[in-house]
């Protein structure tokens, strides 16, 4: 080999890395957003099967109104249907950890919290004619990156979902305060609720503060 | 998108950037890393010693040196720089034997190796000039084999391949590791034009341009980077010849290689203060070598800084959620803790990981003259990889508020 060969720069690399880099960048973002878009889409579907649910159990409780329905049904309807959107919200949460391109997520979790407000209001008309099981509304920030607030909002999470587990009749409705959700301010205004994390209890009780499972099952029927 | 994503892609795109650079020049020349250019005539040359309390290995160094099959090899120079042992009195036996072994000493201690450098310069009066330390042990070809760079008139430098010639414990084996990447990158970036440093256990310059430069800055702790950068700011090249290995003893323990350490980071700063004006300008300097050095260390303090941020936020977390789980008496941990679904950030940093760990085992193989791969402590690459590279952005902070207290100690 010459020397001449040898000695001879290769600059130009400095452009082809620059151009893999940006291709492989780019494709990166556009997989990434693919997958992020095809998480949303999932989550779109269920939501779009919830709210068929919702208006079939918003229905049930019109009907309940002419007394021609067992309340037990009418109980287990609910607590199975707020069962469900539980575990959608889980599932939302996960793609919500992992998505970090897109917004999509963040809008389908104020989506969910408006229906999940839409099924407060569908249970208290529920309580108010059966009063058979218990109605728990768990109210936290949601936007908050504060550290102790996302520590206290998991210690709840865990207790309530321990309070669920041990007590069949629970119908447990986690619900972001801080979504600008007009109908939710409204309720929370109507219950004089300006701090969180809040419990409702069966539409009366208002929980600031919770030590353990034991400060809830106090307050269930 | 968030603030931190975006600085995380900017951080990922310039790493993934500067990988891809290596990963390039190392598959369109890796045929011709370890070539060795003929040299096309004798060319004259003296080798300068500085020396300071070096008695053990001053001997042994010169005589590596004394071994050495180059021809044109005229002076051996050992500046001895008022050694408080007896480093003088062993130079001085030296070069009673050997006419080629000139022994100096400076009039009173300079405290810098680069002080004892530029005395001993006045003594040469060859075509090439090289320099070497006292604990530094050359093959017996090494100069054979870098002296065919100068055939190219525009070369005014070149470098040799440093090996640990004690790798006795955790810490000399991790630097051996270090020490090979480093020289393995070093050689790719030859084929840039953008070596940043020529090493002080053996490099060679052209007398012309090393007088054209006026000799090692003694205000600078590095002096070898800032020559260099002189050097190529004023159109000269450097080259770097992988087939010359010298062996040199590095820190043993924590404290002086965080001192050492130390040392080079404020040279380097020092180095990029001294010639900020030449950033972004015409040449190599100023539109890679510079730009390099300054993301290099954005890179350290960005990563160490999202590290940092992500494990504090993650212990605090953790530690909150325990203590308030105890008094209420639930599960700590629960299946909803654990998330199936990798973000984007996450495979992007995997990618760039795995990647970095293929380039070290790509230079790792680069280790022997032949260019074999050779076996490795898995251990050894482990502690480099995960723990060894975390000290560096830290050591960068240090670094700078020394530079910033006006740190000049070697």
């Amino acid at each position: 080999m010459t020397h001449g060969k040898m000695l001879k720069s290769k600059k130009h690399v400095l452009w082809e890395a620059l151009v893999i880099t940006i291709t492989i960048f780019l494709l990166g973002l556009f997989l990434g957003m693919i997958l992020e878009g095809s998480n949303s889409i999932k989550i779109n579907n269920l939501f779009a099967q919830s709210e068929t649910s919702l208006i079939d159990a918003m229905t049930i409780s019109k009907l309940l109104e002419d007394s021609k329905f067992d309340c037990e049904v009418i109980k287990q309807n609910n607590i199975d249907f707020a069962d469900r959107i539980y575990e959608e919200a889980k599932l939302l949460e996960e793609y919500e950890e992992s998505g970090k391109l897109t917004e999509n997520m963040k809008v389908l979790h104020k989506k969910y919290d408006l229906l999940r407000t839409l099924v407060w209001t569908n249970n208290q008309e529920s309580l108010k004619f059966c009063n058979n099981y218990n109605l728990i509304i768990y109210l936290y920030e949601y936007n908050s990156e504060e550290i102790n607030t996302r520590a206290i909002n998991n210690v709840w999470s865990k207790i309530l979902l321990e309070v669920k587990e041990s007590n069949d009749d629970v119908l447990l409705l986690p619900i972001a305060a801080d979504q600008n959700l007009a109908s939710l301010d409204l309720l929370m205004s109507y219950h004089k609720i300006e701090q969180f994390p809040a419990l409702i209890i069966n539409d009366k009780d208002i929980l600031q503060e919770i030590d353990n499972v034991k400060d809830v099952e106090t307050y269930l029927n | 998108m968030e603030f931190l994503t975006i600085l995380y892609f900017v951080y990922t795109f310039i790493a993934f950037y500067f990988l891809m650079i290596y990963i390039l020049v190392y598959f369109q020349n890796r045929k011709e890393i370890y070539e060795t250019i003929k040299p096309n005539k004798i060319r004259s040359l003296s080798i300068i010693i500085p020396c300071f309390n070096e008695e053990e290995s001053i001997g042994k160094n010169i005589e590596s040196f004394l071994k050495s099959d180059y021809k044109g090899l005229k002076k051996l120079i050992i500046v001895d720089d008022c050694s408080e042992d007896g480093s003088y009195e062993i130079i001085k036996k030296y070069a009673r034997i050997y006419p080629k072994v000139i022994a100096l000493q400076t009039p009173k201690n300079t405290g810098k190796a680069s002080g004892a450098k530029n005395f001993g310069i006045k003594y040469v009066d060859t075509e090439l000039i090289g320099f070497s330390d006292a604990d530094s042990l050359p093959n017996q070809n090494a100069i054979s084999k870098m002296i065919g760079v100068f055939n190219d008139v525009k070369v005014g430098g070149v470098t040799s391949r440093v090996f640990v010639s004690n790798p006795t414990n955790y810490l000399t084996r991790i630097q051996s590791i270090e020490f090979k990447i480093i020289a393995f990158t070093r050689k790719l970036l030859e084929f840039l034009d953008a070596i940043y440093v020529t090493t002080g256990p053996l490099s060679i310059y052209r007398k012309e341009a090393f007088d054209e430069v006026g000799g090692f800055d003694e205000n600078n702790l590095t002096e070898d980077i800032e020559l260099t950068w002189h050097l190529v700011s004023k159109g000269w090249k450097v080259k770097m010849s992988i087939p010359a290995i010298v062996r040199s003893s590095v820190q043993k323990t924590i404290k002086t290689w965080f001192h050492q350490r130390i040392r080079w980071n404020v040279g380097g700063i020092q180095t990029v203060a001294k010639y900020r004006k030449k950033f972004l300008q015409t040449g190599m300097l100023g539109v890679f070598i510079m730009p390099f050095f300054i993301l290099s260390w954005f890179l350290g303090l960005t990563g160490l800084m999202f590290l940092a941020y992500r494990l504090i936020k993650f212990i605090m977390i953790k530690w909150l959620i325990t203590q308030y789980s105890v008094a209420a008496q639930v599960a700590l941990v629960s299946m909803d803790n654990f998330s199936l679904n990798p973000s984007i950030l996450f495979l992007f940093g995997m990618i760039l990981f795995s990647l970095g760990l293929g380039y070290t085992i790509i230079a790792l193989s680069y280790s022997k003259e032949s260019g074999r791969i050779v076996g490795y402590r898995i251990r050894d690459i482990f502690i480099y990889s995960f723990f060894y590279l975390l000290v560096y952005p830290p050591l960068l902070i240090v670094s700078f508020y020394k530079y910033l207290r006006g740190y000049d100690t070697w």
